[in-house]
Formats: structure tokens, C-alpha cells, sequence
């Protein structure tokens, strides 16, 4: 009896716990492969660049209005990398912050100016006075999230 | 003519009382997504503030669970991160705490769906896809129905011929104009 108590016990267990973890896959999903730290991929950016790039981590931040972008904590504290996917293809909810999340895309590099607009040619830098940065991002095509 | 006619009122008649739902969806919809570079149209956030003992910048498997502790959150959260040597962001199910160790400072957001507005912009926008492109392509047939047998329900002064022509010509200009002034 006792027995008996304990594996249908087990069972609930189980059972709640496929209940309670629930994967939503958005858009093509993330492939069969390695993952790339975000560390790795950050401390080498010329490698990566244009390369399609498997990530993990934790959503941290999101874009609020049109959840067109996440920020993907990396396995070093403090770092992040963008996952931008197209707007309205892919929409991410703003409950996934705080969740589990895999991505696939290609890493690329923008240069863009100190109000995010694309920075233009290097002679019109130089003649307007602007300055550029370069922020990099994983162009998603899919990602997977872990709902707890 | 006049059969034509009847079956364009049967039909306008009957698309009509059917697509008042997904209309009133899409139309209010519409009008909250066109302005969300003024406001969030799916989600309200509250900001809330307050001091707690002040954890110091210690490492993050020792610093964490004596800053969950001391907010005393009424559920577990999800996750947390370090931010920044001096943050840790807490993630709830309703938002993210940010706690500064430094200081002890606390700021916490909650983000709320919108009752109502939150599910009409999840299907005006087919963030769900699936059986929902079936509908809304189901409903975009509709309302062509709909427009096209609307111009074949009154006749003479009032109709295509007269009144109810001009205004339909002016409905065709306003977007062909736009799209011709947007592409300068």
C-alpha cells in the first residue's frame, strides 16, 4: 500500500512538473547544434559576424511597445546580446522576462549613432561631426522559451 | 438587375450582423496599435519604490537569496541577474525588482495586460498565428464581400450612379493620393 502511495506520488509529481514547464517555440524554433556562449561570441565579434549563432540564456529586458526584441543575458555578469527578429513576424510577450530562452540567428554588427539611427557614409560622419558605435545582434529567425 | 440586387442586400444584410465582432476587434485594435509610439496598448506598468537593508557588493551566489529574503516577495521569483556590480534585477511573475545593492534602494515595475484591449491586439496582430490566419484571411474576404455588395444597394441619385458614386470615388483617391505623396 505504502508502495503504491509513494509511485502515484511520483507520478503527480512528474506529471505536474511536465505541467508546470512548458516550452512555446517562436518562430522557426532553435535547430540541433552547439551553443555558442555570449561571452565567446562577444569577446571575438570579427569570427562571428554574419555567422548563424545558437545562444541561451535569460531574457532580461524586452521590447515593451512591440516585443520585436530580447535581451539575452550572458554567461558573464553585467553582459547581454540583442535578439532582434522582424517586426510582427515574431512577437515576444512580455512575460517571457525572467524565463529560459534559446535563439537562432545570424550575429551582425550595426553601426549606428548615439540615437540608434544608422550611421551613413564615414566621409558624412566626418563632415556632419557625428560619432558612431557599433552594437551587435543576433538577427533571429526563431527562439525557444522555458516557462516555469 | 434586380435579382442582382437582392442577392447583394441578402449578402450585405447577413456578412454584416456576422462580421460586427471582428469588426469592433479590429477597428478599436487599430486605433490602440496606431499610437504605440505614444503608449504600451497591451500593457500597463506600475512603478513602486522602497529601501531595504542595503546587501553590499558581494558575489551573486551569496548576495541573492539575502536580497530575496529581505524583499520578502508574497511568491518565489523566477530568475535573477547581475546587471551591473552594484544591481541585481529580481524577475517576478508580474515584472522585474531592481534592487541596488549599494544602497539598498528598490525599484519594482508590474506590468498588467489590459483587460480586453490586450486580447484584441493579440488577434488584430495574429501574434498567435495558427488557426487565427485562417480566420483573419476568412474575415478579409468578408469585408471585401461586404464592400462589394454595398455598392449595388441603392440605385438612382443616391446610388453608384449619382451621390453614392462620388463618395466611393473619393474613398479609392484618399489612399491613392497618400501612396503617392508618401513615395514623394
Amino acid at each position: 500500500m505504502r508502495k503504491s502511495v509513494i509511485m502515484f506520488l511520483i507520478l503527480l509529481v512528474a506529471v505536474a512538473g511536465v505541467a508546470v514547464a512548458k516550452d512555446k517555440v517562436y518562430g522557426k524554433g532553435v535547430s540541433e547544434g552547439d551553443v555558442t556562449k555570449i561571452s565567446a561570441i562577444m569577446a571575438d565579434t570579427d569570427s562571428y559576424q554574419g555567422k548563424t549563432v545558437r545562444i541561451e540564456g535569460t531574457a532580461v529586458a524586452i521590447c515593451a511597445s512591440r516585443g520585436c526584441w530580447v535581451e539575452i543575458s550572458s554567461d558573464l555578469e553585467g553582459q547581454t546580446l540583442r535578439l532582434k527578429v522582424k517586426d510582427g513576424e515574431i512577437v515576444f510577450p512580455s512575460k517571457i522576462v525572467g524565463e529560459r530562452i534559446a535563439a537562432e540567428g545570424v550575429f551582425t554588427a550595426n553601426h549606428v549613432t548615439e540615437e540608434n539611427k544608422v550611421c551613413s557614409h564615414k566621409a558624412t560622419q566626418e563632415a556632419t561631426g557625428y560619432s558612431c558605435t557599433t552594437s551587435y545582434q543576433v538577427t533571429g529567425t526563431g527562439a525557444v522559451v522555458s516557462f516555469k | 438587375m434586380g435579382s442582382f440586387r437582392k442577392v447583394c442586400r441578402w449578402l450585405h444584410r447577413e456578412l454584416g450582423f456576422f462580421a460586427v465582432g471582428l469588426t469592433l476587434v479590429y477597428a478599436v485594435s487599430g486605433l490602440a496599435v496606431n499610437h504605440v509610439h505614444h503608449w504600451n496598448p497591451d500593457n500597463t506598468s506600475a512603478m513602486e519604490t522602497w529601501s531595504i537593508e542595503a546587501p553590499g557588493l558581494g558575489p551573486t551566489e551569496e548576495i541573492t537569496p539575502l536580497v530575496i529574503s529581505r524583499l520578502a516577495l508574497a511568491e518565489p521569483p523566477k530568475d535573477s541577474w547581475r546587471a551591473a556590480e552594484h544591481l541585481l534585477h529580481v524577475f517576478t511573475r508580474d515584472g522585474t525588482v531592481e534592487v541596488d545593492l549599494n544602497t539598498g534602494g528598490v525599484r519594482r515595475e508590474r506590468v498588467t495586460p489590459r483587460p480586453i484591449l490586450y486580447d484584441m491586439n493579440f488577434m488584430h496582430l495574429n501574434k498567435g498565428k495558427g488557426v487565427w490566419t485562417i480566420v483573419a484571411d476568412a474575415y478579409a474576404v468578408l469585408l471585401t464581400l461586404l464592400a462589394l455588395s454595398g455598392i449595388f444597394l441603392v440605385k438612382g441619385r443616391r446610388g453608384l450612379a449619382g451621390r453614392g458614386g462620388v463618395l466611393m470615388g473619393l474613398g479609392i483617391l484618399l489612399p491613392i493620393l497618400y501612396a503617392w505623396l508618401a513615395r514623394g
